[in-house]
């Protein structure tokens, strides 16, 4: 059965999607089991032969909007093209941010203090992070399969190293209790139909290396053509989610469950059901939340104070609409596909100690800007309010929040919640190249 | 030995070596009086001032940052650029859109063969460029376009081409560094508001 969330394909795709990975178009099933494995190529033959032997196995874009029992998707970070041997002249026709890897980009990113790069978990932050394999099901026996098949190919081909392997497993619900995953960009192109609120389709070199893009012309592509073309741009950030102390920081800031839950909305702009404040503001709507059509179809017109939706809520401030920014913004040319899974069981809201159990988020973003775009997120969007005119409020979700930090809900009088802590903190990620299918093929026979 | 001796017998020596010691002396002079105004200051001021990197490129204190290029103009890039500025009565109101802009300038060096450019701005230098490509580009091109190889807003090239004609500043200063345009903006209405009130409670 697939779920209600999926979109259908309206429209005669104009892209390749033989030769673009399924994960571009292809939405998380309901509920989704996968795997995250990083390898790194000890030998470049060895890595060679890999690709050979998993290139059948990565799916494509084809008939996205079908139902699948699961697919695989495979991404190389700098270092692992420079292991597989690539030459220097492709090498360094790549984005100098990409070459660099995330964690060298760690000033950028804001990833200080305890996200720091040298507290990430291994094999984050060393060079040795070449190759991601990602499988994502919808059952578990379908995921078992899949992952099965790729690590017999792992288990025979000398050169190619397991480095960490992560399962996960949600049921589009992630483990503070919100659904989420469903707010999407419509691609140009793909051949989906739009639904209410999701604004006009983005052109298609925002998202697949090789297209026009919002500027008119293709943004730059990775040489030779068959390596860049029909690529991507992945960004990998695996997150802890302390579900403990923001569970606390609701006790003691709010009294009841009814106005724990409406300050939490506050925070994140939706309720648990993913229904947003915009259109039920006083309480969770279910019924809004399951609806496809109902649950992005509203705009912020009728609400530039934030009344309703605080300015500085996580939606807001991750897809401004239609708000009025202080900041000259082009909003249209900062979105990202979002792929991301959640590890870790939920902890409910009536836990106010962490059990030590891990638990959070794989944050992944993709697009042909995507690296730009999570360097842009992270400074302007997530770890400061200029943009919106909050100062140096910032996102109450996923940044890391100073000593003191408060979080503002506008009203008459506004109320200002103190004490707000790191509710997501950062145990590693790197900048990964999703190339397409032909690009696999050609990587794997140099 | 009198300092009267010593005088003359400083006088004695060849210029060239007198011209060396007061210049030393001089430079020591400065030296330590900006050592004890150093001691002197308070360490908070100092701090809120620190001079940081605006990314790329650029010197940045607190939150604003500094930008300054020399472009080379073509032939009658000056012409058309001063007619436009006359146009507008040197009154570049538009640009408050932009809304990081503290201010920014526009001279012509060397007989009108170049252009110096130089604007304080909010944030880094990074961030914001790729959206004048898509949210203002005619007005980017209309300007730049009178720039000696100018590659377009939209050019993939462009952030290297700026870079490529940018000084960066040796030593940058700001009154308020942690001032944004946005924020002095929310100061301002908050400004208006208390007074407001306090003309309607009297």
């Amino acid at each position: 059965m697939p779920s209600p969330l999926f979109r259908r394909l309206r429209r005669p795709p104009t892209l390749d999607l033989d030769d673009i990975q399924a994960t571009l178009l292809r939405a998380r099933p309901e509920p989704y089991f996968g795997t995250h494995a990083i390898l790194e190529i000890t030998d470049a033959a060895g890595g060679r032969e890999l690709l050979r032997r998993l290139a059948p196995r990565v799916t494509s874009a084809a008939r996205w909007d079908e139902p699948q029992p699961s697919w695989l998707a495979l991404a190389l970070s700098y270092q692992g093209l420079v292991a597989l041997g690539v030459p220097q002249e492709s090498l360094a026709s790549f984005p100098a941010n990409f070459r660099a890897g995330m964690a060298a980009r760690a000033e950028r990113l804001r990833d200080t203090g305890v996200n720091a790069p040298e507290r990430w978990e291994f094999p984050f932050g060393t060079p040795r992070v070449h190759i991601a394999v990602t499988v994502y099901a919808a059952s578990e026996d379908d995921w078992r399969a899949e992952v099965g098949a790729y690590e017999k190919e792992l288990g025979e081909v000398p050169g190619v190293r397991l480095l960490s392997h992560q399962d996960f497993a949600a049921d589009g619900f992630n483990v503070f209790g919100y659904r989420d995953g469903f707010s999407q960009p419509v691609i140009e192109g793909s051949g989906a139909e739009p639904l209410p609120g999701d604004g006009r389709p983005i052109k298609a070199g925002e998202f697949v290396l090789g297209y026009p893009s919002e500027t008119g012309t293709p943004l730059p592509v990775p040489a030779p053509d068959v390596l860049g073309r029909n690529g991507t741009y992945v960004v990998f950030r695996k997150y802890h989610s302390h579900v403990a102390a923001f569970n606390k920081w609701l006790h003691d800031n709010a009294s009841t469950e009814a106005e724990r839950e409406l300050l939490a909305a506050k925070l994140v702009g939706r309720w648990r059901s993913g229904a947003p404040l915009a259109l039920t503001p006083e309480r969770d709507t279910p019924a809004i939340g399951e609806d496809p059509n109902r649950i992005n179809d509203f705009d912020y017109s009728a609400d530039p104070r934030g009344l309703c939706t605080p300015l500085g809520s996580h939606i807001r401030r991750m897809n401004p609409r239609d708000t009025k920014l202080t900041v000259l913004t082009d909003v249209n040319i900062r979105r990202i596909i979002r792929r991301g899974t959640s590890y870790g069981t939920p902890l409910p809201p009536d836990r106010l100690k962490d059990d030590g159990t891990p638990r959070g988020l794989d944050f992944i973003a993709l697009g042909a800007r995507a690296i730009d775009n999570v360097e842009f997120l992270q400074s302007e969007w997530v770890g400061s309010g200029n943009f919106m005119g909050l100062g140096k409020e910032k996102d109450p979700m996923i940044s890391l929040q100073d000593k003191g930090a408060y979080f503002t809900v506008p009203g008459t009088p506004p109320r200002r919640v103190q004490n707000i802590q790191s509710f997501n903190t950062l145990l590693g990620g790197e900048y990964f190249f999703m190339p397409s299918l032909s690009a696999i093929r050609r990587l794997s026979s140099n | 030995m009198g300092e009267k001796d010593l005088q003359d017998r400083f006088q004695k020596l060849p210029e060239a070596v007198r011209e060396k010691a007061d210049s030393a002396l001089a430079d020591a002079k400065i030296a330590l009086k900006l050592r004890i105004a150093e001691l002197l200051a308070d360490k908070e001021e100092k701090a809120k001032h620190a001079v940081t990197t605006a990314g790329r490129i650029g010197a940045k204190s607190g939150e604003v940052s500094e930008l300054t290029t020399i472009l080379p103009l073509k032939p009658d890039g000056a012409k058309q650029l001063r007619k436009f500025f006359k146009l507008v009565g040197g009154n570049l109101a538009g640009a408050g859109q932009v809304g990081t802009l503290h201010n920014m300038r526009f001279v012509f060096l060397e007989n009108d063969t170049k252009l110096l450019f130089a604007t304080a701005f909010d944030g880094e230098w990074d961030p914001y460029i790729d959206d004048f490509a898509t949210k203002i580009p005619d007005f980017m091109d209309y300007l730049f376009s009178n720039v000696e190889g100018w590659p377009g807003i939209t050019s993939p090239d462009v952030k290297e081409f700026i870079v490529k004609h940018q000084l960066p500043a040796e030593a940058w200063y700001v009154a308020h560094p942690d001032l944004t345009v946005a924020e002095a903006g929310r100061l301002k209405r908050q400004e208006a508001a208390v007074q407001r009130f306090l003309s309607d409670l009297n």
